[in-house]
């Protein structure tokens, strides 16, 4: 079970916007939608991101520019090294049906990712609602658009497609058009809501969780949610309806970075 | 069987330092199989520890430097009261004091929870940058922190001890002496380094860290049946132990019960389940009744 770290070269840097970029590596990942790494910036620490691509030789990932160690890998250039670990983490199912997926703000990496898979898997039919606080903050458009068979945008201001949020506009789509099973990913708050919804309406549901997490491999607890003990780093990040049921503190509560039980 | 008066199902303890303190990953261990569960060692003050990585896999096992992160004494109580309420499990809370007079105000407020245990982690390797040698190495403040908590203390003591010291057998003596009612030992051996030649850097953030897993499981049987032969008071064996026979080479070495650490990397939650199934599976074949037989029935050659 030894997982094996990897020190690479960064080999392409994307601008996505002002405070978005992403970072391709050349390697072979056999990474899944939903899965994250552990990415080290040397001299900066080590943190958790989830993947937004894979090819057969590269794999890429979608970054903010959130604080110290975010800036620091900001200030890297082609060529510069990190290192890597992983694939760690249970991804989405591959369910092929008719598929709906919402996405908040900047959780939409691993969907963008889902929805290439799925449409190579041969998806039967494939909704996208994407959803972010104004048009400067969406991502892929055209990527959704080409994967999915109706690709929706909700902003809070209204900037571009529906005014508000992701949240109202699947509710709308579910109560035009049935669904085998939807994919969530984007802020808690807004994937508690978005749960509520595909509950009043039946379809069974994944979302994908954050933690804090430190380890990534199922040893130090600091991802650990209550009451049942669920290591989100490995038994997560992607939770279905069933198990997001046990996980009582969802849209409640998480740990800090001490343990300490905080509000969400 | 028992330990330190407790009844315990199995002799197999979640390690401290492994899952953290939350009552939710504490009651799924003792139901995955384990008898006790110790607590990540408990500060006065809410700590983060070091910054990551905290973690890198060699091939003989892990080295970490979490750095003591835990919530502190407050919270981490409430975890343990948490624990206890409407659950049977027994419950090894560990500490980590700067010096004397924080350990005994730890030690009282552990004894005013419902812990059954506690456990003074006096070998930490990985906070010596801000508390200096680890007290397990130095022989007078073992005697100093164990008699002044075992001053304090209604419920049993455990010292965790560290492999690092010249004669641990000496310091064990000197808990027992000072009034420890149990050993714990070994901590993880160190520091050890794990290097990425490529960036020319260590692996793990806080450069150094506590090394643990199967490599050192030969040097916890020999301390473990060092300190055996010197000492009447029981022994909470861990280093190294990752499946039934090595429990059972820890028992026989003179340890009590066994604690699990960086196993649980290797072979998920389950190896509680799995471990335990392990020993019985042994002590049938080889006709032991019962966990205690196998205490300290190593003879040497």
């Amino acid at each position: 079970m030894k997982r094996d770290r990897q020190t690479l070269p960064i080999v392409a840097i994307r601008e996505e916007n002002v405070s978005l970029r992403t970072f391709t590596f050349e390697t072979s990942l056999q990474a899944l939608p939903g899965q994250f790494i552990m990415l080290t910036v040397f001299s900066q620490g080590e943190k958790p991101f989830s993947i937004l691509d894979v090819t057969e030789s590269s794999f890429s990932m979608t970054i903010k520019n959130i604080g110290p160690f975010t800036e620091r890998l900001f200030q890297m250039d082609v060529g510069d090294i990190i290192s890597i670990r992983g694939p760690y983490g249970q991804p989405f199912s591959q369910e092929t049906g008719r598929i709906l997926m919402v996405g908040g703000g900047y959780a939409t990496p691993p969907l963008r990712f889902q929805a290439k898979v799925l449409r190579e898997a041969g998806v039967r039919y494939l909704v996208n609602v994407n959803g972010a606080r104004s048009e400067t903050d969406l991502l892929y458009v055209p990527d959704f658009m080409d994967y999915c068979d109706r690709s929706l945008i909700a902003t809070d201001d209204g900037s571009q497609g529906y005014r508000g949020t992701s949240v109202a506009v699947m509710q709308d789509v579910l109560g035009e058009e049935s669904f085998d099973r939807i994919y969530i990913s984007g802020p808690e708050k807004m994937m508690k809501a978005a749960t509520t919804v595909a509950r009043q309406f039946g379809v069974p549901f994944e979302v994908n969780l954050e933690r804090y997490m430190k380890c990534g491999v199922g040893v130090c607890g600091s991802c650990v949610m209550d009451p049942h003990g669920f290591i989100l780093c490995m038994e997560g990040p992607v939770v279905d309806h069933k198990t997001l049921d046990k996980l009582e503190e969802f849209g409640v509560s998480h740990r800090d970075k001490t343990g300490r039980i905080t509000a969400l | 069987m028992q330990f330190l008066g407790k009844e315990i199902p199995s002799p197999l303890t979640l390690a401290s330092g492994i899952l953290g303190i939350s009552f939710s990953s504490l009651q799924r261990i003792i139901r995955d199989g384990a008898g006790m569960v110790t607590t990540k060692s408990l500060s006065l003050e809410p700590r983060i520890g070091h910054e990551g990585p905290i973690i890198a896999e060699f091939d003989g096992g892990l080295i970490n430097s979490v750095g003591l992160t835990n919530p502190g004494i407050q919270d981490g109580l409430l975890e343990v009261e948490k624990f206890h309420k409407e659950f049977e499990g027994v419950s090894i809370v560990s500490v980590f004091g700067g010096n004397a007079a924080e350990f005994v105000r730890l030690a009282k407020a552990v004894n005013s929870s419902s812990a059954d245990l506690l456990e003074l982690n006096l070998s930490c390797p990985n906070v010596e940058d801000e508390f200096k040698r680890p007290f397990a190495l130095m022989p007078e403040k073992i005697t100093e922190i164990v008699s002044a908590v075992g001053a304090v203390s209604q419920i049993p003591v455990l010292a965790k001890l560290s492999p690092n010291a010249y004669d641990v057998a000496e310091m064990a003596t000197l808990a027992e002496a000072a009034g420890a009612d149990g050993i714990t030992m070994i901590n993880t051996l160190g520091h050890g380094m794990v290097i990425d030649a490529i960036a020319r850097r260590p692996v793990l953030r806080n450069n150094f860290g506590g090394i643990s897993g199967p490599c050192i499981k030969p040097l916890a049987l020999k301390l473990i049946h060092d300190v055996y032969q010197k000492v009447d008071i029981p022994i909470l064996g861990t280093g190294g132990v990752s499946n039934g026979l090595d429990a059972v080479e820890m028992m026989m070495a003179g340890a009590s019960a066994v604690a699990i650490g960086s196993a649980v990397y290797e072979r998920g939650l389950d190896v509680f389940r799995s471990t335990r199934l392990e020993m019985e599976a042994f002590m049938e074949t080889h006709d032991y009744a019962d966990y205690s037989d196998l205490i300290g029935l190593l003879e040497e050659n």
